[in-house]
């Protein structure tokens, strides 16, 4: 029997998992299961540790089967021209990409958007992230100028003119920068 | 108690919760080089020394690829087999409740570990550890695809939360199925944490959320949390269930284990976990005391092969005698 994966050497590894229920049996040759971090003596030590690990879509949906990833976006059509779309920030290329189901930089998310986002859509059921951003996303710098005004109010409030005159001029600074 | 401790509910029937964040730091390709793993780990290292109350909690270990010391990591579930395999960086609080992982598919993989039923405690440290390491090191962000990561099915939060349930009594009666058809509904996925396939040793499973993306990590957790709570009413039914049908077979079962447990002198790691199976569900249900069943969970994680020395024959014996130690108070009702 071929291994299923690269089609060519004896395969000689039986690989079996179970998710959700659903078995998924694959028999590769010793080179892809090395790849997938499937076989040999260290990892037998591990028995299903891989699964406690791995992410149920990763093995699942792209994981590097590049089999199950390439049914699910179909066949570069930019090799069949003979020249291959590449990331232009980390020269990942589409089949690269295709086959390993990985991205190299978050730039390949934009490059490659045509075949990601409906790859994501399909996979999370959404396409648009909610809940946590990056506490400098969240807020915004706070404007000086505004802040030196408020407190120009307060001065002039309170009859500090020193104070105000002060501020006034260190106003008339920033917004001079500004320009 | 240590500083990451966390204890949570159920633990006679949630032996673990854990939560992991992956992240990937703004402006660099998400493969690197091995120089760059170091350059990272020392990064990340360093941002959390400069936290004067969290930053003498944790230490920085290199992971040398394919090494025993790799191995037990991977068994005490601190690091994933693929780090253990290629090497890199952890940087993992005293109390090993905090693991982060340099080196995986992402720059960062941050877990945070915890005994029972416990994913919202976890997530909160979790959150807290990020924002720490994210105040110095930025990570890549998209506002519509969220924290950016190398595989499309980690994108968002970057959250994959899970809790590891012991359900012997639905395994045996046969529910398994029903529950993973359950889980699957609410958007979680449900695998037996050891051995191959459905038939997981000893009834451990690990319950976790499938999707990443399109819902927040604090609302894709209680989900979690939920799906666990009605999977473990249903455990407890079936164990009442077989308890009502027969007890003296329940009993006898639960008592032969223990009595291997006490008096084994040679014990296989596939027996042990089941013994270990056994055991829990007789202090669960009232037919044995004298034991802690989170020590039992430690233990269990304790007779995995690699942490043991010796050819096996002698790992057995270590084996039964770790056994019989921790089953010397337990006492029959």
């Amino acid at each position: 029997m071929k291994c299923e994966k690269c089609g060519k050497n004896e395969a000689t590894m039986y690989y079996k998992e179970t998710v959700n229920g659903v078995t998924r049996e694959m028999h590769l040759c010793p080179e892809c299961a090395q790849k997938e971090n499937l076989g040999g003596a260290f990892e037998s030590a591990f028995q299903g540790m891989n699964q406690l690990w791995s992410d149920p879509f990763h093995s699942f949906l792209g994981g590097g089967f590049g089999s199950l990833w390439s049914d699910m976006l179909g066949t570069p059509a930019a090799t069949l021209l003979g020249e291959e779309r590449k990331c232009p920030s980390c020269g990942l290329t589409e089949s690269q990409l295709r086959r390993t189901g990985r991205v190299g930089c978050p730039d390949c998310y934009n490059t490659f958007a045509d075949i990601l986002n409906p790859y994501v859509q399909k996979v999370h059921g959404a396409s648009r992230h909610i809940g946590a951003a990056p506490a400098q996303a969240e807020q915004p710098k706070a404007d000086p100028v505004e802040a030196l005004r408020a407190q120009l109010k307060t001065a002039v409030e309170k009859e500090d003119y020193e104070q105000a005159a002060h501020l006034r001029d260190e106003i008339r600074r920033l917004e001079g920068e500004g320009k | 108690m240590s500083m990451f401790t966390i204890t949570g509910g159920f633990t006679g029937l949630a032996a673990s919760s854990r939560v992991r964040l992956a992240r990937n730091l703004k402006g660099w390709p998400f493969r690197l080089t091995e120089e760059q793993h170091a350059e990272i780990a020392n990064k990340v290292f360093a941002a959390l020394q400069s936290n004067p109350t969290v930053g003498p909690e944790f230490e920085k270990r290199q992971i040398v690829p394919r090494s025993a010391e790799a191995a037990r990591l991977v068994e005490k579930r601190l690091i994933s087999p693929e780090l253990a395999q290629n090497g890199g960086y952890l940087i993992v609080s005293k109390d090993e409740g905090v693991a982060i992982m340099i080196g995986e598919e992402d720059h960062l993989r941050l877990q945070v570990i915890g005994a029972g039923l416990c994913p919202k405690e976890c997530l909160e440290t979790a959150n807290r550890v990020a924002a720490l390491i994210e105040a110095e090191l930025p990570f890549a962000f998209d506002e519509r695809l969220g924290y950016l990561t190398a595989c499309p099915t980690n994108l968002g939060t970057g959250l994959r939360a899970s809790i590891m349930l012991h359900l012997p009594l639905l395994t045996a009666t046969g529910s398994i199925q029903r529950v993973t058809g359950f889980a699957g509904s609410r958007g979680c996925a449900v695998r037996g944490a050891y051995g191959e396939g459905s038939q997981a040793v000893g009834g451990f499973y690990q319950l976790s959320n499938q999707v990443t993306l399109g819902a927040s990590a604090a609302d894709l957790t209680d989900k979690l949390v939920e799906t666990a709570s009605a999977v473990i009413d249903a455990e407890k039914k079936a164990r009442e269930q077989v308890r009502a049908q027969n007890e003296p077979a329940l009993r006898d079962r639960i008592c032969r284990a223990a009595g291997a447990m006490k008096s084994a002198f040679l014990m296989e790691s596939a027996e042990a976990v089941q013994c270990i199976s056994d055991v829990l569900v007789g202090l669960q249900m009232g037919f044995l005391t004298g034991a802690d069943p989170q020590k039992l969970y430690a233990l269990e994680q304790m007779i995995r092969p690699a942490m043991l020395d010796g050819a096996p024959q002698e790992r057995d014996q270590t084996r039964a005698s770790l056994l019989r130690e921790a089953a010397q108070s337990i006492s029959f009702t």
